[in-house]
């Protein structure tokens, strides 16, 4: 299965870029729980995202090396897969009025709806794979978008409004990059208008509801829901140029910042590492991600093209959500920053991807 | 090698949109971190700063007061305050809606207090509080009751016993007036002193007021660290701020001479004020005012009911008698009366007046004293027998502003700027005193009675011994001062010292010749037969003075007035100094309601501290702690023990306050 030839056509530059942002992210997690390590027994959070970040990379070679046609040939099984787990999750937990996005395996947990991000991810390449037609018919658009509504549903019943908020860029992609007519566009637009105050009113949930108000006045309750965004602008402002120091940060290391080893680690790094901290890795991502679009151009078939293009809007849609929430320019929402947060399900879901791409680019040239 | 596929052109144009919005948002974000991370980096540091740590302050030990000789008046202890976090308590409240009350009915089981008072404590300390720092509900804590409480510590977990320094006099009473004593700072002080802070413990009287810039020091700071839970860390060592400690003070005083002067007072039961100082320089030996106050007493956060009882005490405890006590100088100012006679040429060392009991002045009969008469006496043997005759004539012949000019030459009628709080400047009269005081006219005859010390000139016994001592030193009038030395530590161990020097107030131009007349005529009162101060004599001393005797009440005639009560008995003066022809040192007596002479009840404290001066040098020099004889003194208590108190010092009836 795996081809010698294909090696000298493997990226390092892309790879050793996620290494690296992967190898910070540990580092972040180790300073985030150090003193205080809120999972602790038996591993200790570091310990367990250095696991994570293992497993991940062993993932990532695994699914670089299997063609990523033979992916697509078995992209309806794993969507299907993915389904079923969502289905029982809910179906499970409403049951047992435990509602829980996670499903426990031995001592770990992980979360179906990460991975259903890549198996939607390569349904919905597959689809296009497939449809090479410039602008998507009525018949097509809908068949895509029912590729990403399906999960999308299950994970906003259980409720999990950050996840199946994570799966916007794919939307966009569809329509984007799938093809659109700008009459559509403004149809799009007039009925978003119509849908979100309608959306905010009846279907929110009281605390989504409040998260929404307070990323709108975020001073409204400085010690409840806004204090999270309060506490991270501390830490990152108090960071400076230079930050405090590795292991030094006081919001980080005494639990003024919450969340502080996953949705709110990019604070971290800002009172530690300081401005300088805060520019290096968003350089990293941001190469990270030209190089990303580049494969994307130079993909050898059209569905290489939207694989990588699928997989890198996820990355471009977490870092810049989780990243502009840090110091409140949108609302807190439960999206961990790829390769850096600590959570098993998405380190191995990110890795996945980046083998995927680096998948997708190594094939690039004819007759492999 | 790669295909062309046609939507290459369609997905690469949609490819560099995404790059350049992506690299866009980008730019914008890092603008976004610039702007927290650059810009307001400082006001973000602050409040995660606040988050994390509190300020704690670290009191400066305040300096120590020492006499002349380093003998400590006034030190520090180590004491136990009763102190509440409430970053802790808030929670517990939270949980349990009765926590606080349950805290107060078991502080006020232990402290004996009731839950009013503590509520009143507790108000007062919050609103002293910055922010959640903690509060002192009570201090001065036995260690029964930091026993009690530590017991109870798993139930009340926002309790804590702090160490703290208490100022601590260790004689008590000793020299109370000049140490002064210290309180916490009132919004006044706060107003006028801006390095002050709410709760600061500040001098409020005598020397710890007067020198509390140099006393009370820095105090320091150390930043303990929190968690989010409101539980103490540890300390942040780089922010922590050592306090400096305050400067020691040794005074002029000398702790021997101001011993046995209150053990005379107190002995004596008398009321009244005491001066030695040196004429050399205007150092002040030592100052009594009878009766004392103890100044442990202010040192403790005091209740209300202990302030009233000092202050609405009879004997007015907390007036320094010996500079703020105004009284008639009597006979003492015949001195004066002398000096001006003669410096004026209105007398000259023969001139002579008959006394016969009594004469007329401006058509009103006086009296002398001495009904029987002295006969004729000069200038010296006037000052010897205190014929009030002569000094009668002396006035007539000088006028009234001629004799307030000379007594304010000699520091009579103006403050003396001793290094004191408080002090009383007296009354000399004069014509314009009459028309701008009084407004009315001076009678002549009202001369009469200035001549003999009476009337409404009143002085303090510290100008009497500034007087006194100008005498003795040919004319000098210093500014007496109870500082003698500031010592300080500088931050890297070296010891600055301050020696603070002799100020001359004024230089009076009296001939030699006419300061020799009147020093013989003092030298008689005391070392002649028939001289009113004989009682001071001591042989080989040559101690010269002048006593004076102030009659409360108007009297038609002489008698004694030992039997009378209390309040309207005579009090008595005697001012002196030694040796005659190498002046060293000034003592100056005054009893309040004596009962008897100025000779009898003043003379005696004079005597002694001469003896102790010049004669007991063993004593007035520290204490040879080496030998063994010294030692054994000690041990039979003929020595007082250095840095203790002495055993239960006899308490006046009439100042039965202390503890």
């Amino acid at each position: 299965m795996i081809d010698r030839r294909l090696l000298p056509s493997l990226d390092l530059n892309f790879l050793g870029t996620a290494l690296v942002i992967g190898a910070i992210g540990c580092m972040l997690v180790y300073s985030a729980t150090f003193y205080s390590d809120p999972t602790g027994y038996p591993l200790n959070t570091f310990h367990k995202q250095v696991l994570w970040m293992g497993i991940g990379i062993v993932l990532m070679l695994i699914f670089t090396f299997i063609d990523y046609h033979v992916l697509f040939d078995i992209a309806p099984i794993t969507y299907g897969i993915g389904i079923t787990l969502l289905l029982y999750l809910l179906i499970w937990g409403r049951a047992t009025a435990h509602v829980h996005s996670w499903i426990r395996i031995g001592g770990f947990q992980f979360q179906p709806s990460e991975f259903m991000k890549v198996f939607t991810a390569l349904m919905l390449a597959k689809f296009f794979d497939s449809n090479d037609r410039a602008y998507l018919n009525f018949r097509t658009f809908v068949i895509a978008m029912g590729i990403i509504g399906l999960p999308v549903c299950l994970i906003f019943l259980e409720p999990d409004l950050g996840t199946s908020a994570s799966f916007a860029p794919l939307v966009g992609v569809a329509m984007f990059f799938g093809g659109i007519r700008w009459r559509v566009w403004v149809a799009m637009i007039l009925i978003a208008l119509i849908v979100l105050p309608g959306l905010y009113f009846f279907v929110l949930k009281g605390y989504q509801k409040e998260r929404v108000m307070i990323f709108l006045n975020p001073e409204r309750d400085p010690l409840g829901s806004g204090y999270q965004v309060t506490q991270a602008k501390i830490a990152i402002g108090s960071g400076g140029i230079h930050g405090k120091g590795f292991t030094q940060g006081t919001q980080a290391k005494y639990g003024y910042l919450p969340a502080r080893h996953t949705d709110f680690i990019f604070a971290v790094l800002g009172e530690e590492w300081g401005f300088i901290g805060v520019t290096i890795l968003l350089g990293l991502y941001l190469f990270f991600i030209v190089q990303a679009l580049t494969m994307a151009k130079h993909a050898r078939d059209r569905g290489g093209t939207f694989l990588v293009i699928c997989l890198i809007s996820f990355f471009i849609f977490h870092i810049l959500i989780n990243i502009s929430m840090q110091i409140g320019v949108l609302p807190t929402t439960g999206i961990p920053l790829p390769l850096v947060s600590y959570g098993g399900s998405s380190t191995m879901m990110f890795f996945i991807a980046v083998g995927l791409m680096l998948n997708v680019d190594m094939r690039r040239f004819v007759n492999t | 090698m790669r295909v062309y596929r046609d939507d290459q052109k369609f997905i690469n144009l949609r490819i560099n949109i995404v790059l350049w919005v992506t690299v866009g948002v980008f730019v914008f974000l890092a603008g976004s971190f610039w702007f927290v991370q650059g810009l307001q980096a400082e006001k973000y540091r602050t409040l995660s700063d606040a988050n994390a740590m509190r300020e704690l302050v670290i009191p400066a030990k305040r300096g120590l007061i020492m006499d002349r000789n380093g003998k400590i008046l006034a030190d520090n202890q180590p004491a136990y305050a009763l102190v509440v976090d409430r970053v802790i308590l808030k929670p517990l409240v939270k949980g349990d809606k009765t926590h606080k009350d349950k805290l107060f009915t078991f502080v006020c089981s232990v402290l004996g207090t009731t839950p009013a008072q503590l509520q009143d404590r507790w108000d007062k300390a919050v609103a002293n509080a910055i922010g959640m720092q903690p509060i002192t509900i009570a201090e001065d804590l036995t260690l029964q009751q930091v026993a009690s409480i530590q017991s109870q510590a798993m139930g009340f977990p926002e309790l804590n016993v702090n160490p703290v320094q208490r100022r601590n006099y260790p004689y008590d009473t000793l020299a109370a007036h000049t140490l002064g004593f210290i309180g916490e700072a009132t919004e006044k002080d706060l107003a006028n002193r801006k390095d002050l802070k709410l709760g600061d413990l500040i001098g409020k009287r005598g020397v710890e007021l007067m020198y509390d810039d140099r006393l009370r020091g820095k105090d320091g700071a150390q930043y303990w660290e929190y968690d989010s839970h409101g539980r103490r860390l540890g300390e942040y060592r780089p922010l922590r701020k050592e306090p400096q400690a305050g400067d020691n003070i040794y005074l002029t005083l000398d702790f021997e001479l101001q011993r046995r002067a209150e053990q005379y007072f107190i002995e004596n039961e008398f009321v009244g004020a005491a001066v030695a100082l040196d004429p050399r320089n205007g150092e002040i030996l030592a100052l009594i005012s009878s009766p004392e106050f103890n100044p442990n007493v202010y040192s403790k956060r005091f209740t209300t009911d202990t302030y009233k009882t000092i202050a609405s005490n009879p004997y007015k405890v907390e007036l320094n008698r010996s500079i703020q006590g105004l009284y008639s100088p009597g006979s003492v100012f015949k001195t004066v009366m002398a000096t001006a006679g003669l410096a004026t040429g209105k007398l000259d060392p023969s001139t002579t007046f008959d006394c016969g009991g009594s004469g007329v002045f401006f058509g009103r009969r006086f009296r002398c004293w001495e009904k029987s008469g002295h006969g004729v006496v000069n200038v010296e043997r006037a000052l010897k027998v205190s014929c009030d005759i002569f000094f009668y004539n002396t006035g007539a012949r000088l006028g009234v502003d001629t004799i307030s000019e000379y007594a304010h030459d000699l520091g009579f009628g103006q403050i003396t700027q001793v290094d004191l709080d408080g002090e009383k400047g007296g009354i000399v009269p004069s014509t314009k005193w009459a028309e701008d005081k009084q407004h009315r006219k001076w009678y002549p005859s009202e001369t009469i009675s200035v001549a003999i010390g009476q009337g409404p000139l009143i002085v303090t016994p510290l100008q009497v011994a500034v007087m006194m001592g100008a005498i003795a030193n040919g004319g000098t009038v210093y500014r007496p001062h109870v500082l003698r030395q500031i010592e300080h530590t500088n931050p890297d161990g070296s010891v600055a010292r301050y020696r603070a020097p002799a100020q001359v107030l004024r230089q009076t131009k009296f001939s030699p010749n006419v300061l020799e007349h009147v020093r013989n005529g003092l030298w008689k009162v005391v070392n002649e037969e028939g001289g009113t101060g004989g009682n001071a004599r001591i042989s080989g001393l040559d101690i010269s003075g002048k006593t004076g005797t102030v009659q409360v009440i108007a009297q038609s005639g002489w008698f004694s007035t030992a039997g009378l009560p209390f309040m309207e008995r005579d009090h008595a003066w005697f001012a002196s100094y030694a040796k005659k022809d190498d002046p060293q040192m000034v003592v100056v007596v005054f009893v309040e309601h004596a009962g008897a002479h100025g000779g009898t009840d003043s003379a005696p404290l004079a005597k002694m501290l001469y003896q102790a001066r010049f004669q007991d040098q063993g004593t007035n020099a520290r204490l040879n702690l080496s030998d063994p004889e010294v030692l054994e003194q000690i041990k039979e208590g003929k020595l007082p023990q250095p840095g203790v108190a002495p055993k239960e010092p006899a308490q006046p009836a009439n100042s039965a306050l202390g503890h």
